[in-house]
């Protein structure tokens, strides 16, 4: 009795404390695994919370397993995989496992470390299309990975503090790394002894915010390849790639952004605000879409199934918001 | 010559064309062409058109007119040689025929170049009309541009500068007025152009001139209204010092008042007690006269209003001695207690109270006291207790894990098993509460105080399903529980817990209160608890203040009854200039995180004993690290009011940039969870 009811009050309890800080939808565009920050993943069916005839138990978590021993801050889907990082290995789960609800660790690539006293996280990773993995970690290296051989292929060496975000550019020839230390790094694959190219938003005046601290949070580049974009302690800035120079500075007053991408001809940006900002190019704010989490680290879009195509939000809140019209909320799923 | 050809046919031919050596051909043909050929090149028909080119077209024109004139004279001759019918006529004729075919020919010839140059004469027309034309078009393009260029000199020519919006001064006025320097009347008298820019200059000079007024007399408004600010902050400080001033001259009224004969007053008073009050005065006062001088037990209350109340609620034991000198106040009482007593509801009647009260104080041997306050409920004939604890200075200081306990509301909840004191004893009760619209009791704990089970039991009332309890029991167990809590919540932390957190922490806590359970679901920074629904009215609610430097942390805290299992929950709110709260700041999420789901480890042998103190500490220490990698993050300059003293190898962590709030006692540093 005793036990039940302290399980049932830690529950709560930790409901109140989640985190989301990454999702990833299914190849099959169906399914939304959310990780947090006591190492859960989250399963959710949109399908089910989608149809018309949806209740509130079809919102619900479909599965819950724990799948670190420490917060989980990034999730990645392939084909067959979903890949999960932050505390300790890399690991990767089978999606037709998980969905039949007994997930296993297909393979996992453990990171070589030199830190004895520090367990370093990952924070970012990202897949090319020619099977490379890349993860930014918090010894303030970029590791790649060779996911045929499951090898450690090369380090990317040169932020001075760990790495928040990573993205890829000209058609995954290029990493892009955005780091604590405040600086921008682009990073050619096949040259990796120091980065093609360095950004540091925090020494133009346009976007540096000193009060807010240098460290670059994210970090998205448009599909033209000649737009980038990124954001944190400085306010987020629209950087011409050619030329290396910021163009457009968003103003975001007293809020840091976490997460941003480019979709269709805007920007979606949140962050420190209960907020989905979305920006026209030229730095005009087009609307701001209220959410529930007072602060967002994940932002994304569903492309995998044209039924499906939702935007979800989560942060610091065990509620993912799901928008189906970006315009407005729709629901919110809520993880326990 | 045309004669001379006519009269030797062939040597026209030969004389005229000059290279008469040609005409040795046996051909006739081409002696005929080739004496066209001045050049005598052998001539051929395709060279015919350069022919027709070269040759003089009069000339042909006498040729053709001299062939016919032969051709016209051999008929002639042919006709008079037919007529003269000579023999051999015949041969004449055939060799005349033969000259007039000559001549035929070169007509033939004739006509062919004709054709030629007649050809020529076309193309060359067709030649010259394309060129015509296309000379018109050029004309055109031409003119069109002229007009392109013409209407462009119109727009230029209408273009309104912005300059010519701007009132300007009047040109006289600016000459006057403007300084040479500006004005320069030389050049602008002559140029018009320079004189707008000059009168714009001017105009620019008076604007920045007008400007820096303008600011001027902004800073004087700041700075008066500064002025203004700090007198009204010297009048309001004025106020403070009056209050003080009239505090201080209190001793001295309290000096000149008598004593009283409290004793006398207090058994004059008791016969007014209604029954059950009156018990209960008798039987602690009796137990305070045999076994426990700590104990006090006095009557308060309106004694005119009790007295007024009637014999059928009063202990009625003897009011002979009511005397004619009080039927004066009597009147005057029951005036009185129609206008404040009579309930406009039939709730205030319901839980009318009888007008006197019986206290009872208990003294703790640290100097503590706990007031009990007993009422009667006239109506729903139940006692009520009302519980205030006066605890010594220091115990304020250092009762800080127990001062859960101490709370008037919960001190006396549940000495005995499920009597929370929120639902009355008498079950008589109910039917008058449901008229009074009063569905739970609870509602009306705030205005009268608690009816306990063991409060009825000592007043000598007896209710179904209730168990004898004596007040020496109830005193004890009271007893022990102020003293259980004021020695452990002692703010050093035990020696078995010492090793949770580092030796120094620079955080202090300033300050310990209780609040009501109105006050806490109010409070922004606890919104995110109490919707979350794990807040009861039940539960006790404490605000305590810790400090740094200009940093205060303001800790909500919420203890439930059950708190052995289930741990103090707390919300913060830190403010340094700002507030930050959980909704606002991650790391302050991250410190309400650590301490309300990560208490576990802050159990020594799975005890809950500690867990309150501990938790204190541990927010202690999450404080000084939140100050003090907060100075290092902030990229501002300047020493900053918090130095680093803590060890921890990263600042931040992990997207949340979250702080090391996790003490490894090991090796004595800050890591993140």
């Amino acid at each position: 009795m005793a036990d039940n009811f302290e399980t049932e009050m830690l529950t709560q309890r930790r409901q109140l404390y989640t985190t989301v800080f990454s999702q990833s939808f299914s190849p099959c565009g169906r399914f939304v695994a959310v990780c947090d920050n006591f190492g859960r993943i989250t399963i959710f069916s949109l399908a089910a919370s989608l149809s018309a005839d949806a209740k509130e138990d079809s919102r619900k978590p479909v599965f819950t397993f724990q799948a670190h021993n420490g917060p989980v801050y990034t999730l990645s889907s392939t084909e067959r995989f979903l890949i999960s990082a932050g505390t300790g290995d890399i690991k990767a789960w089978s999606w037709a496992d998980i969905l039949k609800k007994s997930p296993k660790v297909q393979w996992s690539l453990s990171h070589p470390f030199n830190h004895s006293f520090d367990n370093p996280e990952t924070n970012s990773i990202v897949i090319t299309k020619d099977g490379t993995l890349c993860s930014g970690c918090g010894d303030n290296n970029v590791y790649l990975w060779d996911l045929q051989t499951g090898t450690c292929t090369n380090t990317l060496k040169g932020h001075t503090d760990y790495i928040h975000a990573l993205t890829l550019r000209g058609n995954d020839q290029q990493v892009v790394s955005a780091g604590e230390d405040g600086s921008v790094r682009i990073w050619d694959l096949r040259d990796s002894r120091e980065a093609a190219h360095i950004l540091e938003p925090y020494k133009h005046d346009v976007c540096a915010r000193p009060d807010q601290g240098r460290w670059i949070g994210c970090v998205a580049v448009d599909s033209g390849d000649y737009l980038l974009v990124c954001g944190g302690g400085p306010s987020l800035s629209l950087w011409h790639l050619r030329s290396m120079t910021p163009v457009v500075a968003f103003p975001t007053p007293n809020s840091c952004q976490n997460v941003v991408m480019f979709h269709e001809d805007q920007i979606m940006s949140a962050g420190s605000s209960p907020c989905v900002n979305h920006w026209s190019i030229n730095g005009e704010l087009r609307s701001q879409v209220p959410c529930t989490p007072p602060c967002l680290y994940s932002l994304a879009i569903n492309t995998n199934s044209a039924s499906y195509k939702v935007l979800s939000a989560a942060g610091s809140s065990s509620k993912v918001d799901i928008f189906t019209n970006f315009g407005y909320k729709a629901f919110s799923m809520l993880v326990c | 010559m045309a004669s001379s050809a006519g009269k030797k046919r062939p040597m026209v031919r030969v004389s005229r064309t000059d290279s008469s050596s040609n005409l040795t051909d046996k051909d006739s043909k081409k002696p005929k062409m080739d004496s066209g050929d001045r050049q005598g090149e052998p001539a051929s028909l395709t060279s015919e058109e350069e022919e027709a080119a070269q040759r003089d077209p009069a000339r042909d024109v006498n040729l053709y007119k001299t062939a016919c004139d032969g051709i016209r004279q051999l008929l002639q001759e042919i006709q008079e040689i037919r007529g003269s019918g000579r023999k051999d006529a015949a041969a004449e004729i055939a060799e005349r025929k033969i000259q007039a075919s000559m001549h035929f020919i070169t007509l033939k010839k004739l006509n062919r170049l004709a054709h030629m140059r007649c050809k020529k004469a076309r193309d060359t027309t067709h030649e010259h009309k394309q060129k015509v034309d296309s000379y018109h078009l050029q004309l055109q393009n031409l003119l069109y541009e002229v007009m392109h260029l013409q209407k462009e000199i119109t727009k230029c020519l209408e273009f309104k500068s912005k300059d010519e919006e701007i009132e300007l001064v009047e040109e006289a006025e600016f000459y006057k007025e403007a300084p040479e320097e500006i004005s320069k009347p030389d050049v602008t008298q002559q140029d018009p152009h320079q004189l707008t820019l000059a009168r714009l200059d001017w105009e620019l000079e008076q604007r920045k001139r007008l400007a820096a007024k303008c600011k001027d007399y902004e800073d004087q408004k700041e700075e008066i209204s500064q002025e203004i600010q700090t007198r009204r902050d010297q009048l309001d400080s004025l106020l403070p010092r009056l209050n003080t001033v009239l505090e201080s001259t209190k001793p001295l009224q309290e000096a000149l008042k008598m004593p009283f004969d409290e004793v006398r007053q207090q058994h004059r008073m008791a016969q007014f007690l209604p029954r059950p009050l009156y018990v209960l005065y008798v039987q602690s006062s009796a137990y305070q006269q045999a076994c426990d001088p700590a104990l006090t037990v006095t009557i308060e209350g309106d004694l005119d209003a009790a007295k007024s109340s009637g014999p059928s609620t009063s202990a009625a034991l003897d009011v002979d001695s009511d005397s004619d000198d009080e039927e004066g106040t009597k009147e005057k009482s029951r005036r009185r207690r129609t206008i404040s007593v009579d309930p406009t509801d039939r709730r205030g009647k319901v839980l009318h109270k009888h007008p006197l009260q019986v206290n009872i104080t208990i003294k703790c041997k640290d100097g503590s006291t706990l007031a009990l306050t007993f009422h009667y409920l006239l109506t729903l004939q139940v006692v009520t207790v009302i519980v205030q604890l006066q605890p010594v200075a220091e115990a304020i200081t250092s009762a800080v894990s127990g001062g859960d306990l101490l709370s008037p509301s919960s001190l006396l909840g549940c000495l005995f098993p499920g009597d929370h004191g929120n639902t009355t004893p008498n079950p008589a009760n109910q039917f008058l509460l449901e008229r009074a619209r009063i569905e739970d009791f609870n509602e009306c704990v705030k205005e009268v105080g608690k009816p306990y089970v063991w409060a009825q039991q000592l007043a000598g009332l007896q209710f179904l399903n209730t168990e004898e309890v004596g007040l020496h029991d109830i005193v004890i167990i009271i007893t022990l529980r102020v003293i259980w809590s004021t020695e452990r919540g002692s703010v050093p932390v035990t020696r078995e817990c010492q090793h949770l957190f580092p030796t120094k922490i620079l955080s202090r806590l300033v300050s310990w209160k209780s609040i009501t359970h109105d006050d806490y679901i109010v409070l922004p920074y606890c919104q995110p608890v109490v919707e979350s629904g794990m807040v009861h009215d039940t539960d006790n609610f404490y605000v305590a203040v810790l400090q740094r430097g200009s940093a205060t942390l303001t800790a909500a805290m919420l203890l439930s009854p059950g708190y052995l299992t289930c741990p103090p929950l707390f919300s913060l709110n830190l403010n340094m200039g700002t507030d930050h709260t959980a909704s606002n700041d991650e790391n302050i999420r991250a410190m309400e995180h650590e301490v309300n789901v990560h208490y576990k480890e802050l159990l020594v042998k799975g005890s809950h004993d500690q867990l309150l103190t501990n938790q204190l500490q541990r927010l202690l220490m999450c404080l000084d690290v939140y100050l003090e990698t907060q100075s290092n993050s902030s990229a501002t300059e300047g020493p900053s009011e918090f130095g680093r003293e803590k060890l921890c190898p990263r600042v931040v962590r992990g997207p949340s940039r979250c702080k090391p709030f996790v003490f490894n006692s090991q090796h004595g540093f800050f890591t993140q969870r």
